[in-house]
Parts: C-alpha cells; structure tokens; sequence
C-alpha cells in the first residue's frame, strides 16, 4: 500500500536534472538533424567553392565546348547533349510504366500472374544500377547492335530507362491508390466501363503524383553513370562530321560521366572542372524538382484539391 | 419536364468545354506524331545530302515553324485529330467544320516545330533555335482556347467541341437479357485496354528475364572458360586483366565500405526519424523533411567528388594524414551520406504508423518523452527499422560512383585490411572493368568476370531486398 | 431538336411472370462477404413509378441489398449475391448480363456527394460521353439541371468547378448528373446524411417532383423522410449470428409506408418506428 501524500505545488513542478536521460537524448537526435544539415550545405557550398573559377570566368564557354585535353578549353557540351537524349528515353518509357501501374492497381486480381509483376516490379527497383550496365551490354550493345549501334547513346538511354521503369510503376500505382473510391463509384454508378472510369476520372486524378513521380525518375536518371561506365561513355571524343543518326549510334558521354572522368584525372588541377559539371548537373536536378512541385500544384489547383 | 421544353429552344446554347477522353487521347498521340516527325527529320538528313543536310536554322526551318505559328495562332480551338474519332463534334473557333485532314496537318506541323527543332537544337547552333522555340510558346500560350495540364510538357493546344445536332437519349424497353449487354465497340475497348496495361505489366518480367539471362548466361561462361581455375579466386588481389580474381579483396572492401556506411547512416538516420517521427512539431517537419529528402536527389557522382574534395582533405587528413588522395574510409562516408535519407525515411514511416494509443498510454503512465521514443515507440516499429537497415545495407552494397571516384584501385586492388588505404568493392571493380578505352572488351575472361560479380551482386541484393519486404510484410500485419 | 426526343419513348412493361407493374423482383436474395453472411434472405418486389424507402438500424444490410440492383456489388472482389434480382422479368445476375448496361438504367446518388473534379457542365455530361453519344449535349445537360432544381442557380457558371458548390447543390448536381443517361430506376443510398435540414428539405421536394418520371429506391436512416417521401417501405434489422457472432442483416416488414408506420405487422417495425431501438 502507497501512502497518499498531501500534493504541494512544489512536488509538481519541473525540477533541473529531472528528466537528464531526455535532453541528452534530444541533443543526440537534434545533432543528427543538425550533421544532415550540415551535409546538404556542406555539399552545395565545397561545388560552389571548387567550382568557382570556371563558373566566375568560363561558365557559357564551359556550358558550350566538347570535353578537352586542354583545361582552358575543356567544357560540358557533350554531356549535357548526352543527357538530355539518355532523359529523351526515360520519357518514353512513361506510358509503359503507368500502364504496368495501372494493371497492377486497378485490374490485376490475386492470381499467380500478377504477384509475379509485383514481387518482380518490387526486386527491379532494389537491384543495383550497374546491373542494368551489364544488362545494357548484354542486351542493347551486343543482342541489338544493328539498331543501337553498340556502345552507343540509344542503348544507354534505353538501360537507363529500364532502370527508371520500376520507379515510374511505384510511384504512380501510389498516385493510383490514392484516388478516393466515391470517384470511381460515382464513375461506375453512371454507367461507365472500367476502362472508362480510368481513362477519364482514376488517371485525370492520380496525375499529379504520376507527373511527380514521372520527373523525379527523369532527375534520377539524369545524375545516373554507373551504367554509363558499363555499357562505354567515355570521357573525350570528337564528332568530325557525322550527322544526327550516326552521332546517335557514335561515341557518347553524360553529365556524370564528365564529373566522374574529371574527378579520377590524377591532377588536382581538374578538380574545379568535375566541381563545374556538378553544379551544372545539381542546378538540373533542383530545377526539375522544382517543375515537379509546380506542375503539381498547379494540377491539383486545378482538380480543386 | 417535357413540358418545359418550348422554352427551350430559344435559348442559345452553352458553351461545352473539352472532355478529359479527348485530351488524354491527344497526349497519347502527341509523341506518337513526335516519333513520326523525328524519325522522318533524322532519316532525311542521314541519306539526303544537301539542303537538310548541313544546315543551321535555314531558310527551310524557317519556314516551316512560320508555318507551325501561323497554324497555331489561326486554329487555336481545333481538335486534336484524335478527338474526332472520339464521338464529339469538331469545329473551328469561328464555326467552320474541322476535318480529320485539316486537324492531321496542324498536328503535324505543330508537332514538327516542337519536336523538330529541339532535335535540330542538340545537333546544330543551338542559341537562334532556342529563341524561336521561347517565342512559339509564347504564340501557343497566348493562343485562345483552353489548355491541358500536360500542354506544357507536350505542347498540346486544346480544343472546344460544339455544335452538331442535339443528342438524343432515350429510354428503351428490357425485355430480356440481350437488352443487358454492353455495346460491342465499349466492350471492346474495355478488353483492350486490359491487354495493353497487361502487356505493359509483362514488361517488367521480360526485364528481369533478361537481365537474369544476360548476367547468368555470361557468368556461366566465366566458371567454364578455359583459363578460369579455382586456384585463380585466390591471390594477393583483384587484377581480373591478369587473371587474377581474388574475390575476397573485393568482399573485404564493400565490408569496409558497407559498415562505414551503416555506421554513419545508422545513427544519424535514426536520429533523424526520431526527431522528425516524435518530436517534431508540423510545421518544423514540413520544412525540415524535404531538406533531408534534398539529401537522396543528390547524384552518386556529385557525393564521390564531395568524398574526394571535402571529406578526404578536410575532415580525414587533419585527423590522421596518413589518408592518401583515396580511401576506402572517405569512399565509406560518402556512400552513407547516400544512405542517411534512406534509411531515416523508412524508419520514419515505421514509426509513425506505430498506433497513438500506445503512445498515449505511455504518457499516460508519466512516461517521459524520450521513455516513450525509446521503450514504446522503438520496439514497437522494430521491424520496420530492421527492414530500414537492411535496404539501407543493400543500397550501399550495389553503390558503384561514389567508391569508384573515392576509393581509388583503379584496374586492380591488392587486398587490402585497412580502410585508410585504397580498395575495391563488387561494385567499383565491375566499374573499372567496363570504365576505360578498351573498355570491357579487356583480355581472356576479364569481360565474363565481369558478369560473374553481376550475378553475385545481385543476388546478394535480391535476397537482402526478399528478406525486407517479408519483415515489412510481418510487420504489417501487426497493426 | 426539339424535347419530345428526350421524352421517354415508351412506358416500360413488365414481362410475363411477374406482378403488372413490377421493376423489381427480389426472390431470396443472400449476400456474403467473404465468409460473412451479410444479408439473408430477402423477398420483395418494387412498384414502377413508385418511391421506395429502405429504413432499419446501422448495418442491417439495407445499402447492401440496394447495391444489389445495379451490381455495384460487383466492384467488390469478396462480395457474393445468391438468389434472383429479376428487373423487368430479366435475371440482372445471368452471366450474360452486363453490369455497365445494367448501370446505365439503373442510376445511382450515393451517400456522400461525390461530384467529379470537374466543370460542373462536365459533371453532368460525363455519363451521355462515356455511354458513347453522338452530338451536342447543351440540351441534354439543360434539362438535367432543370430537372435537379439546379439550372437557375448554375446556369451563369457551368464551366466553373463542381468542387466550389454547396454540398446540397453537389447532392442535386449528382442527382442531375444520374439523369442525364435518362435511366429507369434511381437507386439513392442515404442522399441526405451528409447535408443540413434545408438541403435535405429540397431533396425531398425534387424526389417527388421526379417521381413520375423514374422508379426511386431510397435508403434512409431517417424514419420521418421515409414516412413524408415514400410510397412503400421496406424494414431491415440485423440479427446477431448464433454461430458466428456476426451481424446478418434480414428484412422484416415491407408494407405501404402508411401501414408501417401506423399499423406495423411485427413489433420489431413497431419498436423501430417508435424509436424504442435503433
């Protein structure tokens, strides 16, 4: 048996030392929110400062001149070009991705069948993305040269995009589920087919988080090399006079790529050029985060949610 | 309301706005058309020499984006030709019928000048190209007629239906079953989109087909080549272009380099989802996520230089200069930088799907906060955590750039037991062998080795990603 | 055009076999869930032309057997009918029968108004597009909204979107968007819960003003609505499952209103109607 004492205000109050286990604790977490800070600033301010010579005195000449030997020439045009051809095919890989969404949410039943597309779907997001270098050689260097060339841009865009894939499908079966079930009642109620009630009220209202999901796959491959290194983007290369078709089924490189073969050059000296190319690829991956945000708020605005 | 209907008639019409059916349609088509018109573009200049050929933005581009704007400002409510299969009426803003041909050649020509000379831009001068493009979109937006969301990103113009008789719904008699069917073109299409969204499903498992096969095919033809002995796994290091394939160096490193990882993204991670999970307010969460979330967009490449330029000199050497250039400890870090959002965003989730109530009834028991976190809260989202370590673990493991850039070992590592020292992972190895002007190609089995480390990678990381999803599975269902 | 298209073109005749005048014939219809028994054994038949409500206590199973008549069961993978649903003499459950046909005759107003995220033009001729029609539809959507009591206050603002109205305006935009297929039965799942007293008052008003047009079954909670709008009501409880322990939803009475209201047959209508349970 407890003795009840009489309460005094005092023995309510909040003593010092009371709760010393707690504030320890919330130093700690409070300090790993702090160094993950730290990190994200530490990162944008070490680019900027090993960056800053090219961007104060080259920066539209870095922007527009091939790889070179030379350092006061040397410059990212090929990788931007190479780029935004390997995003050009991650686009494309878009409706393949809702559509595998769009049957794993809305049409497949429990069958042996659609299981395997998710367990598989779940798997291909996790494997590692120099997987789908190997994949690359594999299959679109070496099974489709006639088409891609060899180790050219069309096979590692098309590695990349089937590495983007399984992101497209998670992201938008998400955006998928989390369309309200009173719309697709309402939809059904009216007579409308089930392909119907997708085409025009599921996908009209998953599309802001299909689009979210879609551009943040394009930000992802974009900073993406490890199957680049594989499949055979180089550092330098010359075009001469080749036209589009033939410079499409040539040499390549990318944004990464150039980060990557700038920053193992041995002489400290390039370091300012790999810190260049990452600002430019940092500068499009914020951007294309920021177009995510707006396209989803001005979509959702205009659903009226 | 029959009876109304006298009134009717005198009124004019309301204006109808565009179905969502026709705009999706139109989306769809638009980088169908897109393809079409690239392909033409790109076929011509690879056979025709000449005027399309070796031009920069000519005459004959002008052209034809002059005729692109004067199409878009003229007919800025036409249709999308699709649109017109789709049962409404068409018309022009000024009344006049709209014909499917009419519509294929704005489309077309619209198409041509958006996709056309962003293809012309990457290739040739890009700068004249650029500002034609920013003034046809501004023409476009200025264009009446009301735009889909997508409009932006595929530059369809939409698209007023109205006019066209009255349509008539009327009421007919059930007298049996074959009055309760379905129209045969809706049934249709209703099974064809199933088979088509089916097919695309399909894809992802022709994806791992083919990914399995490659790897394991090529793998296979390692074990078996001529050259391969067992004797070759051992040796004093991974030198696959001397036939050297030391496994274990390998395995070492990405030990090394997965435990630094876990070691730096464990704790933090964890902290991080305890602050943001239990102890944040709203507000300071909606501000403090996405700033770790800017942490996971943040390019592999982009964190191996951060390795070499910041971590390296400005936090390792002053602390024991013996660290060279390249480490793996350097490499290490960076590569649990990559995981710290991973592993925080997960466990995050976990906890706060842990129910209220058990919170509740430990402040109700005058549990303090940090008892609450540690004892209720902790063990009650264990498994979630546990499956947050383990992608975690296998995120690291599969990370190639980062080790690749800050590792150093390049061609070859001896073995090596100090993490101060340079090194090689499954995944740096695989890098190094594919990276370089030779490439892959290399000499004798170095190429198949390469897919050997590929199998071996990936089933590591299956397995890991398996035994994650049944912990989470498991976890699930416990609330 | 003029409106006489729009009119209905002939008066819906019941087929041999049944009751003259019958849309519906309920003959033991049994609803499961998974292994649970929903609702057991219900017989009934609905009048054309009439307004039929369906009153009881929470989870009698009264949506259940509503959702039966337009096979919106149907979207639920575990859901289970057995029994005959006869619409105009025709099995609605024979595998030949599509659901999608059935809906576009039998409309249906749900609890919550759930208009799309659309122009409330749209709204409203959503379900003449997806049926496939050809032509204009100012009319078609005119007269829906003149129908739901809605035209005057909309008609300046049809490309607006539906999401800015008031949830009783929503509720009639719904109402008016079911019309728009011009149906033969309006199935209506507790179109009142979720609307004030005066919403719920105009509701009421529009049923009987469009009661000559279409058959409406009505599911209420709401005794007195069920008492002022219906022509016959329809008793539901739930009883507790000895073995099980589930609740088994099962009809009770249906009876013209007046007489359940008045005169019940079974105590338990008697008990209900006097707010002595439930």
């Amino acid at each position: 048996m407890h003795d009840r004492q009489t309460v005094s205000l005092d023995s309510l109050r909040a003593r010092r030392g009371d709760d010393a286990a707690g504030h320890v604790f919330f130093l700690l977490i409070t300090a790993a929110v702090g160094l993950a800070f730290f990190i994200v600033a530490a990162v944008g301010v070490d680019v900027v400062v090993e960056a800053w010579d090219i961007l104060a005195n080259r920066l539209w000449d870095f922007l527009a001149s091939p790889s070179s030997a030379d350092e006061a020439k040397s410059g990212v045009s090929q990788g931007i070009r190479g780029s935004a051809l390997i995003a050009a095919f991650v686009i494309l890989t878009f409706p393949a991705g809702v559509g595998a969404a769009i049957y794993l949410e809305e049409y497949a039943d429990d069958t042996w069948l659609s299981r395997l597309i998710q367990v598989t779907v779940r798997n291909l997001a996790g494997v590692p993305s120099i997987v789908y270098g190997l994949l690359g050689v594999a299959v679109f260097v070496k099974g489709l040269d006639g088409l891609t060339g060899g180790r050219s841009v069309i096979a590692a865009g098309l590695a990349i995009a089937v590495l983007v894939l399984p992101v497209i499908v998670i992201t938008a079966g998400e955006a998928l589920r989390a369309v309200p079930t009173p719309l697709r009642e309402g939809a059904y109620g009216l007579g409308a087919t089930q392909w119907e009630v997708i085409r025009t009220q599921v996908l009209p209202a998953a599309l802001p988080g299909i689009l979210t999901g879609t551009v943040l796959g394009v930000a992802r491959a974009l900073g993406e090399a490890a199957p680049l290194l594989v499949i055979g983007a180089v550092g330098f290369y010359t075009t001469g006079n080749q036209d589009f078709v033939e410079q499409l089924r040539g040499a390549f490189t990318a944004l990464p790529m150039n980060i990557a073969n700038y920053a193992r050059l041995p002489a400290e000296t390039w370091r300012g050029h790999a810190a260049a190319a990452s600002f430019v690829l940092l500068v499009l991956v914020f951007l294309i985060n920021l177009v995510a945000i707006v396209v989803r708020a001005r979509i959702s605005k205009r659903l009226g949610r | 309301m029959p009876t109304e209907s006298a009134g009717l008639s005198a009124e004019p019409p309301t204006v109808s706005l565009p179905s969502v059916n026709s705009r999706a349609v139109g989306a769809v088509l638009e980088p169908a058309t897109f393809l079409v018109v690239a392909a033409a573009v790109a076929v011509a200049e690879h056979f025709i020499e000449g005027p399309i050929g070796g031009f920069g933005p000519s005459a004959f581009w002008v052209a034809f984006w002059a005729m692109a704007m004067w199409s878009a400002w003229h007919w800025p409510a036409a249709q999308t030709l699709a649109s017109s299969f789709s049962g409404n009426h068409l018309a022009m803003l000024d009344g006049r019928p709209a014909s499917p041909l009419t519509l294929a050649a704005r489309e077309l020509t619209r198409a041509g000048f958006l996709y056309g000379l962003p293809l012309l831009a990457i290739e040739k001068n890009i700068v004249p190209v650029l500002a034609m493009m920013a003034l046809s979109g501004f023409v476009i937006a200025k264009a009446p007629g009301r735009r889909a969301p997508w409009d932006f990103v595929v530059g369809t113009v939409v698209i007023e239906d109205f006019g066209g008789p009255a349509a008539v719904i009327e009421r007919t008699e059930v007298h049996s079953v074959a009055d309760l069917q379905l129209n045969e073109s809706r049934n249709r299409q209703n099974v064809r989109a199933r088979a088509l969204v089916l097919a695309f499903g399909m894809t992802s498992v022709l994806v791992s087909a083919l990914i399995v096969w490659s790897i394991f095919s090529e793998a296979w033809e390692f074990f078996a080549a001529q050259e391969f002995s067992w004797s070759s796994l051992q040796g004093i290091g991974w030198f696959p272009r001397r036939g050297i394939f030391d496994v274990w160096t390998l395995f070492i490193g990405t030990l090394w380099i997965t435990g630094i990882a876990i070691a730096l993204a464990g704790p933090v991670g964890l902290g991080v989802a305890f602050y943001l999970s239990e102890y944040a307010s709203p507000r300071v969460r909606r501000t403090v996520k996405p700033i770790i979330e800017t942490l996971a967009s943040i390019p592999s490449v982009v964190l191996g230089l951060f390795a070499i330029s910041f971590i390296t000199p400005q936090v390792l050497q002053p602390i024991d200069g013996s660290i060279g250039f390249a480490s793996l400890l350097a490499a290490g870090l960076g590569v649990g930088i990559l995981t710290v959002p991973i592993i925080a965003s997960i466990s995050e989730d976990a906890m706060r799907a842990v129910p209220m109530e058990l919170r509740e009834a430990s402040y109700g028991l005058g549990g303090r906060r940090v008892t609450t976190s540690l004892r209720v809260v902790f063990p009650a989202a264990l498994s979630g955590i546990s499956a947050a370590f383990i992608v975690g673990i296998s995120r690291a493991i599969g990370e190639t750039m980062v080790v690749y850039i800050a590792a150093g070992g390049s061609g070859g590592a001896v073995l090596e037991y100090d993490a101060r020292n340079e090194g090689q992972t499954f995944t740096a190895a695989m890098a190094s062998l594919g990276a370089g002007t030779d490439s892959v190609a290399g000499v004798g089995i170095a190429f198949q080795s390469l897919y050997a480390l590929g199998a071996l990678l990936f089933v590591i990381t299956l397995l890991l990603n398996v035994l994650s999803d049944a912990i989470v599975r498991r976890f699930r269902q416990a609330y | 055009m003029t409106m006489t298209e729009f009119a209905i073109t002939a008066g819906v005749k019941a087929a041999s076999g049944t009751g003259a005048n019958d849309v519906f014939t309920v003959d033991g219809l049994n609803v499961f869930y998974g292994d649970h028994h929903a609702v057991s054994e219900v017989d009934l038949a609905v009048k054309e032309r009439e307004i039929t409500a369906f009153i009881g206590p929470s989870g009698c199973g009264k949506s259940t057997v509503l959702r039966c008549f337009n096979r919106m069961n149907d979207l639920i993978d575990i859901a289970r009918v057995e029994g005959t649903v006869r619409y105009h003499g025709v099995d609605l459950y024979d595998e030949a029968v599509d659901p999608v046909a059935v809906r576009r005759r039998i409309g249906m107003v749900f609890q919550k108004p759930n208009p799309f995220p659309k122009s409330i033009f749209d709204n409203v001729a959503y379900g003449p597009r997806v049926g496939g029609r050809k032509g204009n539809l100012d009319e078609v959507v005119e007269r829906s909204l003149r129908s739901a009591g809605l035209w005057d206050e909309v008609k300046d603002r049809l490309s607006e979107s539906a999401l800015g109205m008031s949830g009783g305006q929503q509720q009639r935009l719904c109402i008016a968007r079911a019309i728009a297929v011009n149906p033969d039965v309006l199935l209506m799942d507790e179109p009142c819960s979720a609307l004030d007293p005066i919403a719920t008052g105009v509701i009421e008003e529009l049923m009987k003003e469009i009661q000559s047009e279409y058959t409406i079954i009505i599911v209420t909670h709401n005794m007195q609505q069920a008492a002022r709008v219906s022509d016959r009501t329809a008793f539901f409880t739930a009883e507790i499952d000895e073995r099980s322990g589930q609740r088994r939803g099962k009809l009770v009475e249906f009876e013209e209103t007046g007489t359940i209201f008045s005169n019940p047959g079974d105590e338990r209508t008697e008990a209900y109607v006097t707010g002595r349970f439930g």
